[in-house]
């Protein structure tokens, strides 16, 4: 039946009220990469200085920073994950297309062996 | 087609309108950074006492003119990439015309047959039950999928324009004018828009509805409807 096993649609996480992590795709772990990143950077300078406000400083500095750098990482890694993902979706057409013709790629590369040999 | 109450794109239906969507991610990130940074700066200036003695700024001043070039770069390159590739047009399988009129569009396959047919709204008392209101119309545009289409758009009367929000495209339909625009659609479906330029009183009344079927089955719909 329909339905049995399926998970519940996620409700929208409004983050300042725009960004809705749930259904874009690296935002919930850059959030999320980006708060612990703040607080071991706020944390740590804080431990070593013992100064509040330029922990604070740091630690905002340090959630931007990381924020940005695992969402450039992930977007980066995604963008060649769904290139792939076309060249694996035009490769299976191929091959299903040209299977058994002239223009079949295996054919010609067996043809070449047989030759070669 | 949206549902009530939405308030982000339409899932994406063609190739540049995933990259559009990505861009607006790439951007709104962008955004949530800046905010937190600005949210944070404005609690520090309301927490501290008011002080004038700030004689010499250089480093500050430094740091807010690079950070917003380098974060306009960040939007502007991404955002050039999309814009030409929206341009290109490469050798589409298929060029149709869409004409804008008060209201309704008249669309004509010129390429193998003369084939044109007007798309009006179906009115919500002729609607069958579970079609969508102020959404359907008599004719739809099919196109083959997969396939890069050309669409020519112009207008007899007064300003159109003619939208499809998943495939990511707005094109203005001006008199005397033929404006071109292309679009891949990447899979099977029915795609829906609205007239996107004010154009009289059933400016609201004028959908764009397109069909997008495999090769075999627009073949057999041009026969269909040449015959």
């Amino acid at each position: 039946m329909a339905g049995e096993g399926d998970s519940e649609p996620r409700k929208s996480f409004k983050l300042l009220g725009f960004l809705d992590v749930n259904s874009v795709p690296c935002s919930r772990e850059s959030v999320l990469y980006g708060s612990v990143g703040s607080l071991v950077v706020g944390l740590g300078h804080f431990l070593a200085t013992s100064r509040v406000r330029r922990s604070c400083d740091f630690a905002v500095g340090g959630f931007i920073c990381t924020m940005l750098g695992y969402w450039f990482y992930c977007r980066y890694n995604l963008a060649q994950q769904r290139i792939r993902q076309r060249m694996l979706k035009e490769g299976m057409r191929n091959k299903l297309l040209f299977e058994g013709s002239s223009l079949d790629p295996e054919r010609k590369q067996t043809g070449n062996e047989g030759s070669n040999s | 087609m949206a549902n009530h109450s939405q308030f982000g794109f339409q899932d994406a239906s063609s190739p540049i309108m995933e990259e559009l969507v990505e861009f607006h991610d790439h951007a709104l990130m962008v955004a949530l950074a800046i905010c937190s940074l600005v949210l944070y700066l404005l609690a520090l200036m309301l927490m501290e006492k008011l002080s004038s003695n700030t004689v010499d700024a250089q480093e500050v001043e430094l740091i807010w003119t690079i950070l917003p070039a380098i974060v306009l770069i960040l939007l502007a390159l991404p955002s050039l990439q999309i814009l030409y590739m929206m341009d290109e047009i490469d050798e589409p399988d298929l060029t149709l015309k869409a004409i804008g009129h008060q209201w309704y569009w008249s669309y004509e396959y010129t390429d193998f047959k003369d084939l044109s047919f007007d798309s009006y709204m179906i009115p919500t008392t002729e609607l069958p039950l579970g079609h969508f209101r102020l959404l359907e119309v008599d004719h739809r545009v099919v196109v083959p999928m997969e396939s890069p289409i050309r669409i020519i758009v112009t207008a007899s009367d007064v300003l159109h324009s003619w939208a499809v929000p998943t495939l990511g495209v707005k094109t203005d339909a001006i008199p005397g004018r033929l404006n071109q625009t292309s679009f891949i659609t990447t899979r099977p479906g029915i795609f829906y828009g609205q007239c996107s330029e004010i154009c009289g009183a059933n400016h609201s009344y004028m959908p764009i509805v397109v069909e997008s079927t495999p090769l075999t089955h627009f073949e057999n719909w041009s026969s269909l409807l040449s015959s």
